[in-house]
């Protein structure tokens, strides 16, 4: 009995996206929570970005930002609104990496240490991190949301996409 | 035929585009919604409104704080941080005091009749860890939770010195505006910049635990 290559190759892949899903799903809850339940810490790491400078802005983003990554993972652990929640999370992670690029960017101008050695809490929820290991991990799930965003993490999808059963 | 089919292909390769902008656009709106309302009820929620950061003023990164070498021949030299901390004071109008100063305080009589009283800006969790003996807790990020116990005292006092942990820590000097705002005179306020860290390590007493709760250690390096 021969087993069609091209159907193993897409048991793979399923199951592959499935555990991408777990895995983002996973890691924006941990991450969302882990500022969640310090909002102040956060206001403060937020703070330090400069981005904003209203207080009811800044607070409101340091407010409602961990919440939001909680919900996506959440859904993304589900497997409610796939694509939809990757696309809030690609939309999320592209320009917090922007941004943290930025500010470790500042700090190597302004310190003479090695770009890799520069090391901060960009308030991402995982605490000080070297800005080389923070900035691969990020594109890591950039890659990976925009993966899933392309049809993929259907099985044990709770509910794949809202607007139809497909 | 060859129309209708043309017609069929073109909705069926923009269809889910559209769908999943508007499977994004549905999960934004109901996030958004949701992680506000989560903000509103967790008991460490922040208050939107609030100036969390009063008087604040905009500085450089953390690591422009360390000194550089300056070329020859120039004298501009990034500020350290005692200095940055020093023109910020200034900034404030609050005035700024060396651990020498804080020293003296403490063993100034008058600390224990609380006509000189240190405020500890940091939050409850460090402040359980150790903190100046006597100190009072302030997290003006808390201020409702707090001011009720130190205004008073505070109001009644000849002299207020605030502290935080030192070092980039600016804490000490929002709860110092924040004491400011709520009515306690300027000229009572001082800023101990050096903070929690240079205090224990300079093998001054710590408090740990509540104020006054007899739990005492000296930290000698």
């Amino acid at each position: 009995m021969k087993t069609d290559p091209s159907h193993s190759r897409r048991t793979v892949l399923d199951v592959a996206a499935v555990l991408t899903r777990w895995l983002l799903g996973a890691l924006f809850i941990y991450m969302g929570l882990n500022k969640a339940l310090d909002p102040v810490g956060f206001l403060k790491l937020l703070r330090q970005y400069d981005m904003v400078q209203t207080p009811l802005l800044l607070n409101s983003i340091a407010a409602a930002l961990p919440w939001f990554e909680v919900f996506c993972g959440v859904l993304l652990l589900a497997g409610v609104a796939v694509r939809g929640s990757a696309l809030m999370l690609l939309l999320m992670l592209v320009p917090f990496t922007l941004i943290v690029l930025k500010r470790a960017l500042a700090i190597h101008a302004a310190s003479a240490i090695p770009f890799c050695a520069v090391k901060f809490d960009c308030g991402c929820g995982t605490g000080e991190v070297y800005i080389c290991h923070k900035l691969v991990e990020n594109c890591l799930m950039i890659v990976l949301s925009a993966w899933l965003l392309g049809s993929r993490g259907r099985k044990l999808a709770a509910r794949y996409s809202l607007a139809k059963a497909e | 035929m060859k129309t209708e089919t043309a017609h069929t292909k073109t909705p069926t390769r923009k269809a889910p585009v559209k769908a999943v902008l508007l499977e994004g656009l549905f999960v934004a709106v109901l996030g958004v919604v949701i992680s506000f309302g989560a903000n509103a009820v967790s008991p460490r929620g922040l208050t939107l409104t609030r100036n969390y950061f009063p008087g604040a003023i905009r500085s450089p990164p953390p690591a422009a704080a360390a000194p550089k070498p300056a070329p020859a021949g120039t004298t501009n030299a990034p500020l350290s941080t005692a200095e940055l901390v020093a023109a910020r004071l200034k900034a404030k109008d609050l005035q700024l005091v060396s651990l020498k100063e804080m020293a003296q305080l403490f063993r100034d009589p008058r600390y224990e009749q609380q006509l000189i009283v240190f405020v500890d800006g940091r939050d409850d969790q460090h402040y359980q860890a150790g903190h100046v003996p006597g100190a009072y807790l302030f997290d003006h990020y808390r201020a409702e939770k707090y001011l009720a116990d130190v205004l008073p005292v505070c109001q009644a006092a000849e002299r207020i010195i605030v502290y935080c942990n030192g070092g980039d820590c600016e804490d000490s000097e929002f709860a110092a505006v924040t004491l400011r705002e709520v009515g306690v005179p300027n000229a009572k306020l001082s800023v101990y910049a050096g903070g929690f860290a240079e205090w224990a390590t300079n093998g001054l007493p710590v408090e740990l635990g509540a104020r006054k709760g007899g739990n005492l250690r000296n930290e000698k390096k």
